[in-house]
């Protein structure tokens, strides 16, 4: 699930409710504090949520398939030699 | 029956909020229009600039010489390889610096280190075109200066269709307003519309088909652009181009990763380059073998040879300068990921490739002049929305302003009209209100299933790498299908029914794109028809388009502009 929520540090402004470019977000219906991630899997990694919250609440998790790929870079060449 | 709000009005109505929107609503309202913009996210952070850009192609005199000079160093340039109708180059390049200052004027830092500069996307000892900026507070500082100037901004409301009178000029614009319980009919009276959409990406489907929004453009863009456009009696051009095997690069598997803002060498898993322009990191160029040969990636991938970018080499100064790009560049999400998982740009090197579907809006789009008009009056067109134009972030705020600016001349003589009488907004309302009655319960598709249904037959029939009649004919056949299918789809809340009319979108854009290139009997590049092995001279400097005349679909092609 793309963006994660810290519910101890979330304020309820609902900033990133109204900024997600793809309505991630959605308002909880009873308990009005902190949002409800309604589609994880529309999240585009675009961060504008985690930059617009004044709370610094939110944190995005990359899904498994879209990591990225990595390895380790070879020896310097002149420390090989 | 959906319910219809009261109808606005304006001089100038705007289809997205992103940077060549919001440049020509700031332009528009300076000429004294009455501008709207219409937007489906919120302008604050939308679009493919939501959290920054880093690169701004730009010529300033003083550095680059003479125009033609300019010239030459931008068809090296991945916006503008293979040519492009010169009266855009010529617009864009009298305009862009004088974007630039306004963008500093509007507090956005231009040259964040004091001077102009020029880095990455180049190679040693030739000038680079990108101004280096600092972006991630760009599109908060664009809808502030647009407000500032008393501009109208409705967010959560996406354009949906344009709106011509008897004469088949544009009158105004239908949007649907998602910010209540249920969605909601907006119809704008508009003495001329600016499409400023983007491309449409959901039709080529991310590398990981299991995670569809894993896209390198903006997955917002779905389309009504281009298929809004051809409705309303616009030619196209360039759909030919859609879907090709090579696009552009990034990282492997994370697409929105960036690319040309790393500072590093593309090398195999010895650490050999691949390139010819650098053997050492160097954040004045980066490396610039994937931007002016994209192909390297498939030919090593067809050795067996996975490509990395490869930084491990950079001083302290080359990696800072990479991750202070990368954050302005919209890739904070990226440098967090490499973080968590405990990348080292000194240890590790990520791997690279070409991404299938290219940037979705490429060459994929409306028929734009150098004045921002289309074949339709009264219709304007910016940024990516355009077919034949170039991409990023210079070319969108420039063509936004000279659009924003034809506009204004075009609106002086015009009276505003009664949009909201024309018989398309019935039929719409009619339409909407059908959709929205889809009943989820018995089992009525989803709106991921008709995009996915979409994505692979537009894979299969189109993108594979072979093009034929045949291929096209089934292709053509089942996206038919799949169009009557959208029409089930369920839409239980605002939510999906915005889904729900992308996917109609980008059924309409994937059918025109098959078409346009059906058309195209030839081979040339990655348009690979077996049954027209040949390239074929009278396709040369020729850009395919396609338009509705008399109702019917005319496919043709038409010179570059020299
Ligand atoms: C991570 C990343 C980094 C990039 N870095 C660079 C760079 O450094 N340099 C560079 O030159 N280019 C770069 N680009 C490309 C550049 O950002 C785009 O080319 C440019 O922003 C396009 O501007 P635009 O106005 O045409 O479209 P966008 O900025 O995408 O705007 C389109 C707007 O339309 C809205 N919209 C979509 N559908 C509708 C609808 N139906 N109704 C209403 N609104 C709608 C969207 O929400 C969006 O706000 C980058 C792109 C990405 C994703
Ligand atoms: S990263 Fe972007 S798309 Fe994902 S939840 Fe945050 S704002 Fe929405
Ligand atoms: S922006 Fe942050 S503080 Fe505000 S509602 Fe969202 S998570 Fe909570």
């Amino acid at each position: 699930m793309p963006p994660i929520i810290n519910k101890d540090k979330c304020i309820g402004c609902m900033n990133c409710v109204t900024i997600c470019p793809m309505d991630v977000y959605g308002k909880q219906e009873k308990d009005a504090k902190t949002p409800v991630i309604h589609y994880p899997d529309e999240c585009w990694h675009c961060n504008a949520c985690v930059v617009e919250c004044p709370a610094k609440a939110l944190s995005i998790r990359v899904p498994l398939p879209a990591m990225m790929v990595f390895v380790d870079a070879p020896k310097k060449k002149d420390a090989q030699q | 029956m959906i319910n219809r709000k009261k109808t606005l009005e304006c001089d100038l109505l705007i289809a997205g909020g992103g940077a060549g929107g919001m440049q020509a609503a700031i332009d528009a309202a300076d000429a004294g229009l009455k501008v709207i913009v219409a937007e489906k996210a919120n302008t604050r952070r939308s679009g493919n600039g939501a959290t920054g850009n880093d690169h701004f192609v730009c010529y300033i005199p003083e550095i680059h010489g003479s125009e033609e000079n300019f010239i030459n160093l931008l068809w090296h340039t991945q916006e503008a390889r293979g040519g492009k109708d010169i009266d855009l180059v010529k617009s864009f390049m009298y305009n862009s610096f004088d974007v630039v200052k306004a963008w500093e004027s509007y507090g956005i830092p231009m040259r964040p280190h004091g001077t102009w500069e020029f880095t990455g996307h180049c190679r040693p000892g030739v000038q680079g075109v990108h101004l280096k900026y600092a972006g991630l507070e760009q599109k908060p500082l664009l809808t502030k200066a647009a407000l500032q100037r008393g501009v109208t901004i409705l967010n959560r409301c996406p354009f949906t269709e344009i709106i011509t009178n008897d004469a088949g000029e544009v009158c105004g614009g239908i949007c649907v307003d998602l910010n209540g319980e249920k969605p909601e009919l907006q119809v704008v009276r508009a003495k001329t519309v600016l499409i400023a959409t983007a491309g449409s990406m959901l039709m080529n489907g991310a590398s990981t088909m299991g995670w569809m929004f894993n896209m390198i453009g903006c997955p917002a863009s779905t389309g009504v652009s281009t298929a809004g456009a051809y409705r309303a009696g616009a030619r196209l051009v360039g759909l030919d181009g859609a879907v090709a095997p090579i696009g552009v690069s990034g990282c492997k598997y994370f697409n929105r990763g960036g690319k040309a803002t790393w500072v590093g060498v593309y090398t195999d898993i010895d650490g050999n380059p691949l390139g010819p322009f650098v053997t050492k990191p160097d954040w004045r160029y980066g490396d610039f073998t994937a931007d002016f040969w994209p192909g390297m990636f498939r030919m090593n991938i067809q050795k067996g040879n996975p490509v990395f970018m490869n930084c491990s080499e950079g001083t302290d100064e080359d990696i800072e300068y990479m991750k202070w790009g990368l954050l302005h560049e919209g890739n904070g999400a990226t440098l967090q990921h490499l973080a968590d998982e405990g990348f080292d740009f000194r240890k590790h090197m990520v791997e690279f490739d070409a991404k299938k579907g290219g940037g979705g809006g490429k060459g994929v789009g409306i028929d734009t002049f150098g004045d921002g008009t289309t074949t339709v009056k009264g219709l304007y067109a910016a940024g990516v929305s355009m077919g034949n134009g170039m991409v990023g972030i210079g070319a969108a705020a420039t063509t936004g302003r000279i659009a924003a600016r034809s506009a204004a001349e075009y609106c002086k003589g015009r009276d505003i009209e009664e949009a909201e009488k024309a018989d398309i907004v019935e039929e719409k309302a009619e339409h909407y209100s059908k959709l929205l009655e889809n009943d989820a319960s018995t089992g009525s598709p989803t709106w991921q299933e008709a995009i996915i249904a979409i994505q692979q037959t537009m894979w299969d029939y189109l993108g594979s790498g072979v093009r034929s009649e045949k291929l096209f004919q089934v292709g053509l056949r089942h996206l038919g299908r799949i169009k009557d299918k959208i029409n089930t789809v369920q839409c239980p809340t605002n939510h999906e029914f915005m889904r729900c009319l992308e996917a109609e979108n980008t059924v309409q854009v994937a059918m025109l794109c098959m078409e346009s290139s059906r058309s195209r009997k030839e081979t040339r590049g990655a348009h690979n028809r077996v049954d027209y092995p040949f390239t074929h001279p009278d396709y040369d400097g020729k850009l395919m388009t396609v338009q509705k005349i008399d109702g019917q679909l005319v496919t043709g092609m038409r010179a570059m502009r020299k």
